[in-house]
Order: C-alpha cells, then structure tokens, then sequence
C-alpha cells in the first residue's frame, strides 16, 4: 500500500475537473468558463495496491498567482509537494498551456501531461505528434478526452510510473547567459541557508526572484540570506529580466511547437458567429435580458403545473393525517409542523429545478462569460471589473458558491466589493418567499411582481457596490481580461446531472435545517401546555411581540417578526415557519388563503415584507462564507449590519408608497 | 444568390417580429387588440430583440456585409428557442388548467413567440449554412 498524490493543475477551463471526477467517480462542479473551481478538492482511488489519492486545483495562467484561487493552486503544488503534477492540457491552446509547463518543469516534481480535449483539436483538423511532444520536452504526453473517460488508464500509468521514478529529468527552459550566470550567483548565495535548500527548488527560487516575484521575495525574507540577495537584486532591473525570462519561455515553445502540430484549416466557426452577435456593442444587453426574462418565464409557469400537484398531493396528506393520527398534538405536530413547515417549502421544487437547470445551461453552454464580457461596461461605470458580474449570476442559485466565485478577481477591493454585494442577489431560497406572497397578494401581476423584486436586488447590489467603491473601499477596476471559451452544446445527462446535484441540496435542507427549524417553531407555538396553538400566549407568541416593535413600522405583526427572525437561519424557514404558525387547512393552498385570510396583511405589506426578505441580513450560511472569504468577522458584521438597515428602510419606503400604486389594497 | 435570400428572409421575419413585439407593449396600455396578440411587456421586447437582430442582419447583407448572415441565423436561433420557450408555457397552462379543473382553449397557446417561431423554423432548416463544427478559442479583451 504505496500512497501517491497526484495534482490536477494547468490552465482554467481545460478540463481538470472534468478528469477529476472522470478518475474518482466524484461529482465536484464543472463548468464551461474559466474559474469554476476556487478551492482545491481531493478524491481517492485504489489501483493495483496502490492508493492513489488526486487532488483537483483551481485553474491558473502561471505561477506567479494573481488572484485568490491562483494562489490555492500556487500554493499547493509548492508547499505540499505532490508526488507527481499531471498538467491537464487544452490542446487547441497549446501555446499557452506550454507557458505554464515551462513553470512546472523548474520546480523538479515530476510532471506528466494529459492532452484533454484532444476531440475539439481532432475536429478543426489538427493534429498532434504526441511522441514527438514528449521527447523534446522530456515529459510523458497522454492523450484523454476527459468528457468521454478517455485515456484515464493511460494517464493513471504514466502517473504511477513517473511518481517512482527517479531522478526524473525534464527539459528545463535555458535563459541564455547573462540571466543564467545571475541565477547561478543567486543560487550560491541561497544554497547558504539549508533551510530554504529543503523547502525549494533552489533554481526556480533564484529564476522567481529575477522576476521580482512579490511571493519569492516574501520567502527569503525571514532567511539569513535575505540581505547579500538583496544585494544583487538590487542592481538590477527586475522588470527586463521578467520580460526577458517570459521571451525565452516562448522562444521555447516557439521552437517546439512547429514539430509537434500540424494545423488544421480555420475559418470562422460556430462560436465566433454567434459571439459576433451576442455580444454586439448594441444589442448584446437586450439579448441578455430576453434571456433572462426566457429563464424567468421557465422557472414560474412552466413550474407551475407541478407547483399545484404537489400542493394537492400534501394537501390529501394533511388531511389524512388529521384523521389517521389519534392525539391532538400528535396530529398538530406532523399537520402542523412537519406537512405545514416542510411542505410549504417543498412545493417549490420544480421552480427549483428549473432554475437551476437554466443556471446549468448558462454555465455549460459558455455564455456566462460572455455575459461578464457585455455587462463589463456597465461594470466599469460602477468601479468593478466585468468578471464581477459572474458572481453574480452564480449567485442566483446561492450566494455561497457566489461569494466563492469572487477568488478570480484580482483586485482585493475588487473583491471585497463583489463579496459584499452579493447577498443581494436573489438566491434560490428566497424564491418560495416570492412565489407564496405574490401569488397570494398579486393574482395576474405576481411574475412582474417578482421580476421587480430581481431587478430590485440587482439594482441594491450595483449601487452598493458603487457606494462601497466611492467610501470605504476606494480604487480604480482592473481592465477586463478574460478568455472566452468555446460554445458547447451541454448533452442533456451533464445538464440534468448539474440541476440535480444542486436541486437535491434543496431537498436536503428542506428535511434538514428547514425541518428542524419548523420542529422548533412548532415547539414555540404550542408551549406552554394549554395555550391555544399558534396563539399569542404561546413561547412563539411572547418571542415575537418582544420582536414586533422592531418591525412594526414595517406593518409587520409578530408572527412575520418570529418567521424573519427564524429566515436567518436559511431564508426558506420563512416560509416554513410561516406554514407552521398558520397551520394548514384541508384544502390546498393553505397557507397563502390563510395568509389572505389575516387582516393585518395587504398587498402593501406583503410587498414591504418581499422587499425585507430579499435584502436583510444573508442566512447563516452566506455569513460563514463572508467571514471565511474576506478574512474576518469585522466584514461579516458589516454585511448583516448593512443589509439590515438597508432591508428595514427600503421597505418602510415601499410599504408607504405602495399603496398609492395598489389603489390602497 | 443565397446571401440575397437570406437577406429578404431577415428582413421580412424581423419586421415581422418587430411589428408584433410592438404591438404586444401597446396593447397593454390600449387593451388586447388584435386577436392572438396578448398584452405583455415582456414578450413584447423579446420579439423587438430578436426583430433587431433580424433587421441588423438583413440591414448588413443589402450592404454586402458577409457577417449579415450570422445576424439572421442568431436571429433564427433565438426565434426558435423563445418559441420553444412560448410553447412550454402554453402546455403548463394547458396542464395547470386541467389540474385546477378551469377552462382552457388552444387560443391561449397561440402567441406571436410561438407561430412567428414557425417561420422561424422554416428558415433554419433552409438555411443552414456556414456552420463548420469545431470551436476555436479567442481571447476578448475590453479597454
Ligand atoms: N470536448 C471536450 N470538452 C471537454 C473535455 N474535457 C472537459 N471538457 C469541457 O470543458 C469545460 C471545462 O471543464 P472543467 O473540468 O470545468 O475545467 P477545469 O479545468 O476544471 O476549469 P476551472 O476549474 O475553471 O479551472 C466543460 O464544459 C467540460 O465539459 C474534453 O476532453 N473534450
Ligand atoms: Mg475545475
């Protein structure tokens, strides 16, 4: 039982995770745009007595990282040592997949390359001399299409093989004379402190601090040798040896590539045609927007059948069980909290599903990126860069994976910026909160309704972070850079696969948190003993008038105060909890004609109430992610502060002005 | 010869589609005038998007503008795929109807998204041209 640890690194968007999860049977996210992984994820195998254990990193152009989830994958290959790099390699792009070999090589692990996607390269009439590839770079080349488990024995080989052997020899990029004989100064001065000699490959270190590497520098500050470096650096132009170092590296593969690829003829494809069009200085926005409003229309009506299925179906359940289930409390417990709390959220499932799936095709397909691309103006009016916006939109489906996306941005106010507004994006679990109260209080109106709340949010997001960018976190955004890949057409099983592992979350927390969360509520309801059920005598009861001057202002009463209150925990609770403290009747929608049924609550209200659930503070799921993300509980604060004094003002506002609109209803 | 039917075929479709979508947003404010021409907002810029598309592309063939082409083929595809989308809306209306025991006739299905997406249709499966497979990368990059 030898154990080997492999790391999945190279380029984003070549294929890493795709191979990743094609090696261990895991199903970690996989999407087509640069940046989907951010954290770097491990998988098990066992293979002729071995255990081999892979590691999937985030994507990166270089080693010398740039941004967040650069770093990750930086980090790891260095400090952690993995015993062999399989650099994963988009073999339409061999060029700049090569920048990043010629980085590997110098850091003496052994590598072995897998050429991905070589379908896509097959298709435009390319062709590549594998052996030939491998020779001159002294590198096993293994050829995979990762999308159809290609090559993975091959891969999984030449891996083991290269781990064991050893000394491996790769050919390493000369850097001609003068940068070469500085190296070798810098290396005599460095080989000096043992310490350093153990941890790093002494001429990648000397090659990094050539080229002014913030994180090379950072490394032999602490050393004893900091000093006599110092010294020879100083003299030199940093700067011209990085360019100089880059020249070379591309000399190299300059050189290389003629030997190895014979090109196939180019003319302008598919996914030029259409970016030509959807990404047209005029029309590129409206065609965004059609979109969306086309995912929109989706997830409500289509929905909306399945909707009212199963509203009937958990209807006969509670009534059944009001009959079947002999105590009173017993009965009250499963009708009330378990159906009333639980089922008012699962109701929602197929608007779920269905987001999600349009979610998965925006990422599948590519048009995500060019989504960033054509927001980017707008984006840039506000201070971020159009990379920013991805965030965003993966925040349609949670903020947490939305908060996680913001790692590609470079900047780190840039980042901060993004991280912070993203909680306003309406995520997925305020959308039964939306659905319920519009389709209660709305009738005809509720899909504008909800679209306005959407818009709302965006617009929220966009002028805090312009509010962000002009007072506590100042700066001017970086130029937009980002690669656009290639249209795919996703197959259904990718695309039904990506809505279920991210619908199935949902059910999960609805027989999780939500469930527990509806158990406590239904507690609070019903205690103390002999109170009326849901009354204001009971726990819930006394919990939500001491609330209710809080609220009030809003027009809220004590049972939204409790339910909001409960929401922190995942914003679906409101509803659940709500659907546990109005009880549920023998028909089916329940709780939106009981929810009509309550004089306190008017369409004005309902609206103010939409508008507080989509702003006030994020569930406690974001707030963890914040904290991890930006580093510390100062910035967390800041977001539930911010977002409560946001929420409860704007919904004064829009209680108070609604009315006028609503014809006072 | 094909580039000037491709031309004629944008230009009508998108106005067409044009026409339609502006009278979908006037009927909101006038009432539904036409029949099968709902009231909507947003249906209705939906039609004017793909109208402009249409037109962009037609507008660029009669200047002899190659890239013409792929504006009314986008076009095309989005007609499709929105009159797809117009159609799974209709069923679910069909399906909720019968769940909920109303009324429901096929008049509701019949919507400008859904019966200028036949047109649609008919263009694509003719013209289906210049669509190499393959996909080649580029980078984009924004001053
Ligand atoms: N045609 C083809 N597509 C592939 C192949 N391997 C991966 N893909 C597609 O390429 C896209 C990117 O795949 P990922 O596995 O997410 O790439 P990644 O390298 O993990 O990307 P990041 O995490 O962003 O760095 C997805 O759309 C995959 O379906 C392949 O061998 N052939
Ligand atoms: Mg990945």
């Amino acid at each position: 039982m030898i154990g080997i640890r492999i790391a999945l690194a190279g380029n984003p968007n070549v294929g890493k995770t795709t191979l990743f999860n094609a090696l261990t049977g895991s199903r970690q996210h996989v999407g087509n745009w640069p940046g989907v992984t951010v954290e770097k994820k491990t998988g098990r195998i066992n293979r002729n007595g071995h255990t081999i254990e892979v590691i999937d990193l985030p994507g990166t152009y270089s080693l010398t990282a740039y941004s967040a989830d650069e770093v990750v994958a930086r980090d790891y290959i260095l400090e952690e040592k993995p015993d062999v790099v399989v650099q994963v390699v988009d073999a339409t792009h061999l060029e700049r997949n090569l920048y990043l070999t010629t980085q590997i090589t110098e850091l003496e692990v052994p590598v072995v390359i897998a050429l991905n996607m070589v379908d896509e390269a097959e298709a435009t009439g390319c062709t590549i001399d594998r052996e030939r590839l491998s020779s001159l770079l002294e590198i096993p080349v293994v050829r995979t299409v990762g999308t159809r488990g290609e090559g993975l024995d091959d891969l999984l080989d030449a891996a083991v093989r290269e781990a064991k052997t050893s000394p491996h020899h790769e050919h390493i990029v000369g850097y001609g004379n003068e940068i070469e004989a500085m190296i070798a100064s810098l290396v005599g001065v460095l080989a000096a402190d043992k310490d350093l000699g153990d941890r790093y490959p002494l001429r990648w270190l000397a090659a990094r601090l050539l080229e002014g590497d913030e994180n090379a520098l950072a490394k032999v500050k602490e050393s004893p040798v900091s000093s006599r470096v110092q010294d020879i650096l100083s003299g030199t132009d940093l700067d011209e040896y990085e360019a100089a170092m880059a020249d070379r590296r591309y000399d190299v593969i300059a050189a290389v590539l003629p030997q190895v690829r014979t090109a196939g003829a180019r003319s302008m494809n598919v996914s030029e045609m259409i970016d030509r069009v959807v990404t047209d200085r005029y029309l590129g926005i409206p065609i965004f927007l059609a979109l969306m409003w086309g995912a929109f229309e989706l997830t409500f009506v289509v929905a909306a059948p399945f909707v009212a299925l199963i509203e009937a179906g958990l209807a006969w359940l509670s009534a059944a069980v009001a009959g079947w289930l002999g105590p009173a409390w017993l009965a009250s417990l499963v009708g009330d909290g378990i159906i009333g709390g639980v089922g008012s959220v699962l109701v929602f499932v197929p608007n779920i599903f269905i987001l999600f799936l349009f979610l998965s095709f925006l990422e599948d397909t590519g048009y995500l990126a060019r989504a960033a691309f054509i927001m980017d103006r707008l984006m840039y009016a506000i201070g971020l860069p159009g990379k920013a916006f991805i965030p965003m939109l993966i925040g349609f489906g949670c903020n947490v994976p939305g908060i996680m996306a913001a790692r590609t941005i470079e900047g780190e106010k840039d980042r901060l910026i993004t991280i912070l507004v993203n909680p306003f994006i309406s995520c997925s679990a305020r959308l039964p909160v939306y659905i319920l109260f519009a389709g209660a209080f709305f009738g005809a109106a509720a899909g504008a309704v909800v679209f306005f709340l959407y818009v709302l949010g965006i617009s929220t997001a966009i002028g805090s972070a312009k509010l962000f960018r002009h007072t506590i976190l100042p700066g001017e955004s970086s130029p937009f850079i980002m690669e656009m890949p290639p249209y795919r057409l996703p197959t259904v099983g990718t695309s039904l696969l990506h809505t279920w592992s991210r619908g199935a979350m949902y059910v999960r927390k609805a027989g999780t948190i939500i469930l527990a969360g509806a158990l406590v509520v239904w507690c609070l309801a019903s205690f103390p003993f002999g109170v009326e059920y849901g009354s204001s005598e009971s726990l819930a009861g006394s919990l939500g008038r001491l609330l209710e001057p809080l609220v009030a202002p809003l027009g809220f009463d004590w049972k939204i105060a409790v339910a909001l209150l409960f929401g922190l925990v995942a914003k679906e609770v409101v509803v659940g909890s709500l659907g546990v403290l109005y009880g549920t009747g023998e028909e089916g929608d329940a709780l939106s004609t009981a929810l009509l049924a309550d004089p306190g609550l008017s369409a004005a209200t309902a609206l103010a109430l939409m508008v507080f659930v989509l702003l006030y503070a994020p569930c406690l799921a974001t707030i963890a992610t914040i904290r991890k993300e930006a580093g510390s509980w100062r910035w967390a604060g800041f977001s539930v502060a911010y977002g409560l004094v946001l929420a409860w003002t704007l919904s004064l506002i829009v209680g108070r002005i609604a009315p006028f609109f609503l014809g006072g209803a | 010869m094909k580039n000037v039917i491709q031309g004629v075929f944008g230009a009508v479709l998108g106005a067409l589609y044009t026409g339609f979508g502006a009278l979908q947003i006037v009927a909101v404010f006038t009432g539904p005038a036409v029949p099968f021409v709902p009231a909507s907002v947003f249906w209705g810029f939906v039609l004017l998007v793909i109208g402009a598309v249409l037109l962009r592309g037609a507008r660029n063939l009669s200047r002899g503008l190659d890239d013409g082409i792929v504006f009314v083929n986008v076009g095309i595809l989005l007609s499709v795929a929105f009159g797809a989308i117009a159609l799974l809306a209709a069923g679910a209306g069909a399906l909720e109807a019968a769940i909920a025991g109303e009324a429901w006739s096929v008049a509701d299905a019949i919507t400008p998204a859904a019966y200028l997406a036949v047109i649609g249709a008919a263009g694509s499966s003719r013209g289906a041209e210049g669509s190499s497979g393959g996909s080649v990368q580029h980078d984009a990059t924004h001053p």
